[in-house]
């Protein structure tokens, strides 16, 4: 309700609907020698230690946005989502999401989002997807006919006719996570967690998810906020991304801004008619090189000067130029100690 | 939890096929003690043997101590999460579960328990008065409740311990003798028998079962009021050690 207002009174302003302020998370856990002695003496005496996951992190996501949430193992990505869907309770600061404490676990918040796992499955592996479809209908009241209607929808759209009433257990990865995100979305929640989405899936279904996704948030404006080791995922669905290294935000804006910020190189691919010996006084990354061909990485404030001397030295057959390799830009924001970038 | 159940084949017949070992072991045993003697605590053999029959059904019925194990497994290995984001009540979905198994159970035990009457030709002497049976069913479903409880009360305290196999298995242990699951309580002194009547395991299925043999029919009422009592305080008490021991849970491995 107070939302709302905010959305009233607001006019044009979209609507906040996750917010942390401050947020801590430290995790306390024992350490323990190896070996039989340290197991015995563990007993008696264990050694505590913290762990901080998130540090003083303070993020606002509006509603229909699809957001990427991106870092290196351990940055502290799926404890962020834990906080936010209510499994785990920070050790200090704020958290909002719909208006909702998530750590309360009321049952109006739980019926307006939905965490996907990729490394946990969250269906019944005994019985078939269509079973778990129905008693997810029951948890969540959702009508027959809307029921009907959104599972006829899902088919459609994933073909998964053919693999409905076979149990969970004999699917593939790529088929139960399909069930997965239909499993998820049957109630059509207003925010969409997805942690690891298509982990170890190849190439047609990461594809295919990710065309699924995409459609859910442009036609039905859920909100969604993606954890992706994939940076085609994130590159292929978020406008924004927020980058978490080491429990800190060290970037939170567009996806175009962080590559024009850290996109440094272009990679340069020219084949010749006859064969030529290239040099350059630019800086150059060679990485490949052969009388005919030659392809390297150059600074992207040269590439227009260096592509001129090439065009008026050489007899040119074929000349293409490509972003750098999403991969490399994101361990270079990885590695980056400035975290000064908000 | 039914469809589940019904999902695995072998498993449904030789849940059936191996009941029998119990009511062997029971004709073996008493047939040598009643070799000497025609009653033993106002038991007879086939008495006895009914009883076996009766605690046997319904100790099978109660298929609660999963719970126990699953909630403890699942909150160690972080896939208790999946239940706190689902809109339920987190003890309503696992009692439902229990229930499935045991309604799964309650069908093909009665079959098993028709064919070992017919073949062990046991004389079957159940009582025929509708009070004592109606107050047996009833003390049945809060006994199984309460087991159920009890079990869901041993799986939350991995949230603080992790790991609750020796509170399992210690468990499991008593509840066997305290229910008389092992031998009649009738069989121990009377002092015994006296204290355990404070404990819900007594009226679990040692006083439904008594009843239905036309035994104790006087213990209806109190048996009735000490289960739910002992309901409503294992209610309270998972209800309160759920919120404050949830709040430890760190959601390892997702």
């Amino acid at each position: 309700m107070l939302l709302r207002v905010i959305f009233i009174i607001g006019g044009i302003r979209n609507m906040e609907i996750i917010n942390t302020e401050n947020l801590n998370k430290i995790y306390m856990r024992y350490e323990k020698e190896e070996g039989l002695k340290g197991s015995i003496k563990s007993l008696f005496n264990r050694k505590k230690i913290a762990k901080s996951a998130i540090e003083n992190l303070s993020l606002t996501i509006e509603e229909g946005e699809f957001v990427g949430l991106i870092g290196p193992n351990g940055a502290g990505k799926t404890t962020l989502m834990k906080m936010l869907t209510g499994i785990i309770a920070p050790t200090s600061g704020h958290v909002s999401v719909l208006g909702y404490v998530p750590g309360e676990l009321k049952n109006a918040y739980k019926k307006q989002f939905s965490i996907v796992m990729g490394q946990k499955s969250q269906l019944f592996q005994d019985i078939s997807a269509a079973d778990t479809f129905l008693l997810l209908k029951e948890i969540y009241n959702i009508p027959e006919a809307e029921y009907r209607k959104s599972l006829a929808y899902f088919i459609a759209l994933f073909d998964l006719s053919d693999y409905l009433h076979v149990p969970v257990r004999t699917l593939s990865l790529g088929e139960r996570m399909k069930m997965e995100l239909v499993a998820a979305l049957l109630h059509n929640p207003k925010i969409l967690f997805l942690d690891e989405p298509t982990i170890g899936l190849d190439a047609v279904a990461q594809k295919q998810i990710r065309g699924f996704l995409k459609e859910v948030n442009q036609k039905r404006g859920t909100t969604i906020l993606l954890t992706s080791h994939y940076m085609e995922d994130i590159k292929s669905l978020c406008e924004r991304c927020i980058v978490i290294n080491h429990g800190k935000k060290i970037y939170d804006g567009s996806l175009e801004d962080l590559f024009d910020r850290y996109q440094t190189c272009k990679t340069i691919t020219v084949s010749f008619d006859e064969p030529v010996s290239y040099h350059t006084d630019y800086s150059i990354d060679m990485v490949e090189v052969n009388p005919y061909k030659i392809s390297f990485m150059a600074d992207r404030k040269d590439v227009r000067s260096i592509v001129q001397d090439i065009m008026h030295t050489y007899e040119v057959n074929d000349i293409s130029i490509e972003e750098e390799d999403i991969g490399s830009v994101v361990e270079r924001i990885y590695t980056d100690k400035g975290g000064d970038f908000h | 939890m039914f469809k589940t159940q019904l999902v695995y084949r072998f498993d449904v017949i030789t849940g059936v096929v191996f009941s029998i070992f119990k009511i062997l072991l029971a004709c073996i045993l008493w047939s040598a003690v009643f070799e000497k003697k025609e009653v033993v605590s106002g038991f007879t053999f086939h008495t006895m043997l009914t009883y076996y029959l009766i605690t046997g059904f319904i100790s099978q019925l109660d298929q609660s101590a999963a719970i126990g194990w699953q909630v403890s497994s699942d909150i160690r290995n972080g896939r208790f999460s999946k239940y706190m984001i689902r809109p339920i009540g987190i003890f309503r979905y696992f009692a439902s579960q229990s229930a499935g198994s045991t309604a799964f159970l309650l069908i093909f035990n009665v079959f098993a328990a028709g064919i070992w009457i017919f073949l062990f030709k046991i004389e079957f002497t159940m009582s025929s008065d509708i009070k004592c049976i109606l107050a047996a069913c009833v003390l049945i479903v809060l006994g199984l409740l309460f087991m159920v409880q009890l079990h869901y009360f041993i799986g939350i305290l991995a949230f603080k311990f992790l790991d609750v196999t020796a509170l399992m298995m210690m468990k499991e242990n008593i509840v066997q003798f305290l229910t008389g699951a092992l031998i009649p309580l009738a069989l121990l002194p009377l002092a015994w028998v006296q204290a355990m009547t404070y404990f819900p395991f007594y009226y679990i299925s040692y006083l439904p079962t008594m009843l239905l043999l036309g035994r104790n029919s006087d213990e209806c009422i109190s048996g009735i009021m000490i289960l739910v009592l002992w309901n409503i305080a294992f209610g309270i008490i998972n209800a309160v050690t759920y919120q404050h021991l949830k709040s430890i849970y760190d959601g390892v491995g997702i």
